[in-house]
């Protein structure tokens, strides 16, 4: 049970990294960002990390 | 061109790594307010998923070493430095106020599951089923109100609890010294609210707290 849950901690944490990352921070009227399409390809490609889904479903279970 | 990952204030310690693409860190000033950038080739940002988290180390690192740290989101550059230094005079009264509310704070995110409806399933008639949906989103709004209330007197600021089907989240600008007994509080709802799974992530740069708006919101 306690190893499952740090795992969990660890998966929660690599998920609100990589949202924060992403969609927090400052932003300025920069000329160069990345478009939609970059950050969708991003996501896609931390999706091993993200499986957000997949986390929340194991969490109810663990729990419930 | 510059990629821009934090502001800080003068004078701004740098940490010893390197950024996206082994780039050597540097500062740039306009009006009082450090942007901590690296020059990196190309003209534009080639998002990957170690760019992503060589940001995040450096962001990371300057949080340590510094006071105050205002977190850029990924992926913004600039062609040149006196671009940069133009954009960010435009904006230093409002740097300058994010700076000062962040010093001396980390962030602090929850998350809660919220235990299972004592009510039972869901009923499968229309007008039963939307009275169980609303007295369901009541129960979540209560459950996040309780938890939120608590912390949010430990904190500095709070985002305010945001609701998504099954999930509470929320994160604090919580200052330093008081990061024990944040966790402390965040067990002690853990144990009085029977059922409930929670969460605390961090500590984080404040990259939810980092905004840079004119009219200071």
């Amino acid at each position: 049970m306690n190893d499952r849950l740090s795992k969990l901690q660890q998966d929660i944490t690599l998920i609100e990294l990589v949202d924060r990352v992403l969609n927090k921070g400052v932003v300025l009227a920069g000329d160069i960002t990345l478009s939609v399409a970059d950050v969708d390809l991003i996501y896609v490609s931390l999706r091993a990390l993200l499986a957000s889904a997949g986390t929340i479903d194991r969490l109810q279970l663990d729990t419930g | 061109m510059l990629y821009l990952y934090a502001f800080a204030e003068r004078p701004v310690r740098l940490p010893d790594g390197l950024g996206l693409e082994g780039s050597a860190l540097s500062a740039e000033e306009a009006d009082g307010v450090t942007a901590v950038v690296s020059a990196v080739t190309g003209g534009t940002v080639r998002p990957s998923e170690e760019a992503v988290l060589a940001h995040a180390h450096v962001v990371d690192a300057l949080a340590e070493l510094n006071e105050a740290v205002v977190p850029a989101r990924f992926g913004r550059a600039f062609s040149d430095a006196e671009r940069l230094r133009r954009v960010m005079a435009e904006r230093s009264d409002a740097l300058g106020r994010a700076l000062r509310h962040v010093r001396g704070c980390v962030e602090l995110g929850l998350r809660a599951i919220p235990p299972a409806n004592a009510t039972g399933e869901a009923p499968a008639s229309g007008r039963d089923y939307m009275r169980w949906r609303l007295a369901e989103q009541h129960r979540i709004e209560r459950l996040g109100d309780d938890l939120d209330a608590p912390l949010a007197a430990l904190a500095r600021a709070s985002t305010g609890m945001q609701t998504a089907p099954g999930l509470l989240s929320a994160a604090y600008l919580v200052p330093r010294e008081r990061v024990d007994d944040f966790r402390r509080a965040v067990r002690e709802l853990e144990r009085t609210h029977g059922g409930v799974a929670l969460a605390c992530t961090g500590p984080w740069p404040p990259y939810s707290f980092a905004t840079a708006d004119p009219d200071g919101s």
